[in-house]
């Protein structure tokens, strides 16, 4: 096996034994994305110097620190919304070109004391708005199953460096979907912890009500230890919980006493037919383990695509105020520090930014307050409630993670409104908070299919339990040849 | 609720972005488009439905006020595009003119 097809998992403990140098590893993921990358596109920003320079530093701990490491000499990749000191940081818009942190993200941070080697940062939709990236102000990332088709999005570049085997993890961020999404289309494994469980300290502000940040992994243990890594309390984070994390269990999942739940209002309108397919495969696959799917009714599912793109867009509207072209990133000329304000944000804000910061700053102008983000954030209590009631019936909720597969270029983003139906699935888990994970079902027409399991608040031991479990029963069989094999 | 134009530039006045004459239009419809489909919220008795403003519902954390080191002010001023005298420079903010 080579060491690029390695899990992170693997590559950690043969470091820490000292059956691999952590040199090595960095070596040889540089030479695999020197051969890679230029088809694929994952990367805005690589530090391959500075990787290796990290990776050496690992190599010459005494050996009883290293051995201390969980991600000793592991090759990660970051999305460019979070922090770091060594390499810009521009959430793929022009108006953060250059743009250099003055501190490192806690996630950053965290990995880096686990051992792990940042080798670069992963290209996006611009502050993570769009579920394609092509709405990265700077390049396309394809997707390595199909170089003609999008990877998915927000976090496109990281679901393509891990399929593309250039790095085995990766970290992702999740406003409506964005880790999910692009690992169902790119066929890895995708894990959005609850809301809080993961400081979102140095992480670019999208929706800070719905913003988490979570691994993207080519198996569920890989996704679990990362999440072992970053999760926990931090006081620069006011909204990261102090609730202790749990694992999941090491054990076989006895399928005859895990009950699961597949809400009757999914499966209807623009369900390709491939997932619809999939999907019965999967539930008769897991009824032959002795499981029990029962059918559960989230009927304010029909309202969240709306809820959320009043909820989201609002706060993001906030947000993206501190753009300004005072203080860092792009600033254009002007008369008088007005004009200045309106030239900068709008050479420097892409056309999707804009929209969304119009409609926000709308759905929370004098008169249409009540109306918008009032009336959204109730349906949100709905949708919750929800949830609360179908998991006093079942242990986990099954969807298909998409309604389609990954699609070509252009396909859909001459139409932001059928875009943003492509999230119905996942927008549901950040209105309500809880933990949901991707995880790929194999191949449609060359296309990989995902399958997203959801569990209550807090409930990640059992979700990544019942994931891993799933893995077993549906194997991947396989990465995307590249052509790069040697 | 559809927008009108006049709406439009208002909203972009607020949110401080120039919106290009010949964008007006584009982006009016595609407002429109999208805040059309939102009004199907109003199909739903909210009536005596509470917001939900935090998922988890925590209590607001308070910390103690206490001074403690942060960036330096060269830290702070290194991806500033007018730094001067220590400070974030600006164009002036009243009766035009550059500096």
């Amino acid at each position: 096996m080579r060491i690029y097809e390695m899990t992170a998992g693997d590559i950690a403990s043969k470091v820490r034994r000292k059956d691999l140098s952590a040199t090595e590893c960095m070596e040889e993921i540089a030479e695999r994305i020197g051969r890679v990358e230029p088809s694929v596109g994952a990367f805005l920003h690589l530090n391959l110097d500075e990787a290796m320079r990290q990776a050496r530093a690992i190599d010459n701990l005494p050996s009883g620190e290293r051995e201390r490491l969980p991600l000793a000499g592991v090759p990660v990749a970051v999305k460019d919304n979070m922090a770091t000191q060594s390499m810009p940081t521009t959430a793929a818009s022009k108006i953060l070109e250059g743009f250099v942190a003055p501190y490192d993200a806690t996630v950053v941070s965290r990995l880096q004391h686990a051992g792990a080697v940042i080798v670069g940062k992963t290209n996006m939709d611009e502050f993570a708005m769009g579920s394609s990236t092509e709405h990265s102000a700077y390049q396309l990332t394809r997707n390595p199953w199909d170089r003609d088709r999008v990877p998915g999005g927000s976090s496109g570049g990281s679901a393509a460096a891990v399929a593309a085997q250039m790095v085995p993890v990766a970290l992702g961020s999740d406003t409506g979907g964005s880790i999910r999404q692009p690992a169902s289309y790119c066929g890895v494994t995708g894990f959005k912890p609850t809301y809080g469980r993961v400081s979102r300290y140095g992480l670019i502000a999208f929706a800070s009500s719905l913003d988490q940040i979570g691994p993207l992994a080519r198996n569920v243990d890989d996704a679990s230890l990362i999440y072992e890594v970053i999760a926990g309390y931090d006081p620069l984070d006011a909204s990261s919980l102090r609730v202790e994390k749990a694992l999941p269990k090491a054990t076989d999942v006895s399928w005859a006493n895990v009950r699961i739940g597949v809400p009757k209002q999914y499966g209807s309108s623009g369900l390709d037919a491939s997932v619809q397919a999939r999907l019965a495969e999967v539930i008769s696959r897991l009824e032959s383990q002795g499981a029990s799917v029962v059918e559960v009714s989230l009927p304010h599912t029909e309202y969240a695509i709306a809820a959320y793109y009043l909820v989201a867009p609002a706060e993001a509207s906030s947000n993206l105020s501190r753009f300004d072209g005072v203080r860092y990133g792009y600033r254009a000329s002007g008369a008088d520090l007005l004009e200045m304000y309106e030239n900068t944000r709008a050479q420097g804000f892409g056309e999707e930014v804009k929209r969304r910061i119009l409609l926000g700053t709308h759905a929370l102008s004098a008169g249409y307050y009540d109306a918008y983000y009032l009336k959204a954030q109730k349906i949100r209590t709905l949708i919750r409630q929800d949830f609360e009631q179908a998991f006093a019936a079942v242990d986990v909720i099954l969807t298909p993670t998409t309604p389609d597969l990954a699609f070509r270029f252009g396909e859909k983003s001459q139409d932001p409104l059928q875009m943003y139906l492509s999230d119905v699935y996942t927008v549901t888990a950040n209105l309500a908070g809880i933990p949901a994970i991707s995880t790929p079902a194999g191949l449609a027409g060359g296309l990989p299919v995902g399958m997203q399991w959801l569990g209550p608040i807090m409930g990640e031991e059992s979700l990544l339990h019942i994931a891993r479990g799933f893995e077993k029963l549906w194997p991947s069989e396989g990465w995307p040849a590249l052509g790069g094999e040697a | 609720m559809a927008l009108s134009e006049e709406q439009v530039k208002h909203v972009a006045r607020l949110a401080r972005l120039r919106l290009e004459t010949g964008d007006i239009a584009q982006v009016t419809r595609d407002l429109g488009r999208v805040l059309d489909y939102m009004t199907q919220l109003n199909a739903v008795d909210t009536e005596n439905v509470e917001p939900t403003m935090h998922v988890i519902g925590l209590a607001m954390p308070l910390r103690e006020d206490r001074v403690k080191p942060s960036l330096t002010a060269e830290a702070a001023l290194k991806n500033a595009p007018d730094p001067r005298d220590n400070m974030f420079g600006v164009p002036r903010i009243m009766d035009g003119g550059d500096s």
